[in-house]
């Protein structure tokens, strides 16, 4: 009995690049199911099932087995802190994890400023970030759309992800500092990997083969 | 009032049918613990602070359940059962024949994130052997917690087997601090291989250094894993753990449960007094390990006296969820 591998997908921008990566190492979907609204799909040769979920979803899905591997990026990865393992860095989805601040404010010391609100999708990094240097700071907890939160006056700083560096100019925001350097990993569920070991080392080989050819 | 409606998080109720089956898996590992010739220990449910903290390691001591008595001494809740067995050997038992082979089943507490399967108070169900015959008694746990997983029906399980003896013996000639082994023994664990690299940057290790690291991740597999894992290193410390590891695996063939053996040099995660060989149990279907244990050769020095001991132990909790 063949035992197929459960693979949760992160629906947004790590998408299309997961599914490019997976072509390459000869792992295909149907158009047909990529364009339905099903949640779970099978590979074109039958050895997978996909996982259609949102990104902050998949740890949970893998630390749970329900999902036996994952592909999500290392900023979710680092924020849900899921008991999981992470094999292999795919090296898609690359972008940056900054402190950004208004330009006026931006060249401020935070000894100049008694306590600091940082709005963030990521409270846990950010909390971390900052008692590891002995600063003060007031977390403000958003789901999306941060960079709003300085010029409506609801934090003097924000944490967030950042690429092209344009949507924070567009919205009057400047790096201050960088917290990480993200890309996406491969994460697997501890009982997966050693149950079904030879199938997820496979797979393992397979997409690292086709990173390492990029 | 909320406290007298609402439950703390990380306890359960079990009542009807689940406190049935409950007992009855107990009964059931118990039975094969006996047959074995395992006599059941009931420790306290508390102790000193630093029983638990001193053999476990930095990384359980935030999980300890810390209180203060009227004399103003720090007692904690039990964690688990190893290190307060181990305790109470050295004080009270110490001149009882060797090998000594206890069995325990009780409720221990852990202040963890209820999450991933973890409870807060949950059941552990395991047995020491004390002071035995390195070899034999390693094999002999293992067979027990074979023989306890059939006799629950339980056909289809994997051991993951690791020697910590081949870890230590690598990063004892680094001259790591606490913590920066710490790190490494989790980033080897989870297999990050990415955060690993940046870490072993960070301490500046020599490339050398470095390739054995992260090379001990992937060396897991079958006996053959045995052979790649002698030309990594030079060591006499990582050459005997393997050395013990070929040996447990004979043991293990002559009892023909190979099959339900696989080697993990990188299996690293547990508590600091594993000193030799160390596993975990895993089912087909339950995302959690099972049960665990390994050899712990040093414990007993913390309570003045030298018995190197080995044993292993079940959730109950995770075998009530097999099968759901």
């Amino acid at each position: 009995m063949k035992e197929t591998i459960t693979i949760a997908l992160s629906k947004g921008r790590l998408f299309d690049d997961a599914l490019l990566l997976l072509k390459k190492a000869g792992i295909k979907i149907a158009e047909s199911n990529l364009n339905s609204r099903k949640l779970v799909v099978p590979d074109t040769q039958k050895r997978f099932q996909f996982f259609m979920v949102k990104p902050i979803d998949v740890p949970t899905y893998v630390e749970y087995g329900v999902a036996d591997v994952g592909i999500a990026g290392r900023d979710v990865l680092a924020e849900s802190s899921a008991d999981i393992h992470q094999p292999l860095d795919l090296h898609i989805g690359y972008c940056r994890m900054v402190v950004a601040a208004p330009k006026a404010a931006a060249r401020q010391d935070y000894k100049e400023l008694s306590a600091v609100r940082i709005a963030t999708k990521y409270p846990r990094i950010t909390t971390e970030y900052f008692t590891h240097r002995g600063i003060p700071v007031e977390i403000i907890p958003l789901s999306g759309s941060v960079e709003l939160a300085p010029q409506l006056g609801l934090s003097d700083r924000i944490v967030d992800l950042v690429s092209s560096g344009r949507t924070l100019a567009e919205n009057g925001l400047e790096i201050v500092e960088p917290i990480m350097d993200i890309s996406a990993r491969l994460v697997v569920n501890r009982a997966s990997y050693q149950i079904k070991r030879q199938a997820i080392t496979g797979l393992i080989e397979m997409l690292s083969q086709v990173v390492e050819k990029e | 009032m909320k406290t007298l409606t609402q439950i703390p998080l990380g306890t359960q109720l079990l009542f009807g049918k689940a406190a049935k089956k409950r007992r009855r898996i107990e009964r059931a590992i118990f039975s094969v613990f006996e047959r074995w010739d395992y006599d059941e220990i009931i420790p306290p449910i508390f102790d000193y602070y630093d029983v638990f903290a001193k053999g476990m390691g930095a990384a359980f001591e935030d999980t300890l359940y810390r209180f203060i008595d009227r004399e103003g001494n720090i007692l904690a809740l039990r964690p688990e059962f190893t290190s307060l067995v181990a305790k109470s050997v050295a004080t009270r038992l110490a001149d009882h024949p060797k090998p000594l082979r206890l069995c325990y089943c009780g409720e221990v507490l852990r202040y963890e994130a209820p999450r991933g399967g973890r409870q807060r108070e949950f059941f552990q169900i395991g047995v020491e052997h004390i002071g035995g015959e390195h070899i034999k008694s390693d094999a002999e746990i293992i067979l027990v917690a074979i023989e306890s997983l059939k006799k629950l029906g339980i056909r289809r399980f994997q051991i993951n087997l690791g020697e910590m003896g081949y870890f230590s013996g690598i990063v004892e000639r680094m001259n790591l601090s606490r913590d920066d082994l710490s790190k490494i023994k989790t980033l080897v664990d989870l297999k990050d291989t990415v955060g690993l690299r940046l870490e072993l940057e960070r301490l500046a290790l020599s490339e050398k250094r470095r390739n054995i690291l992260l090379s001990l991740v992937h060396l897991t597999g079958n006996s053959d894993t045995l052979q790649a894992a002698r030309q990594l290193v030079s060591n006499e410390k990582s050459l005997q753990a393997l050395d013990h590891l070929e040996a447990l695996l004979v043991e293990l063939k002559k009892q023909k449960v190979e099959d339900h053996i696989t080697i993990d040099l990188s299996e690293v995660r547990g508590q600091d007094y594993y000193t030799g060989t160390i596993f975990k149990i895993y089912v087909p279907g339950l995302g959690f390990e099972i049960g665990g244990g390994g050899r712990y050769d040093n414990l007993f020095k913390n309570f003045g006296c030298d018995f190197p001991s080995v044993g292993f132990s079940f959730s109950l909790e995770r075998l009530m969820a097999i099968g759901e």
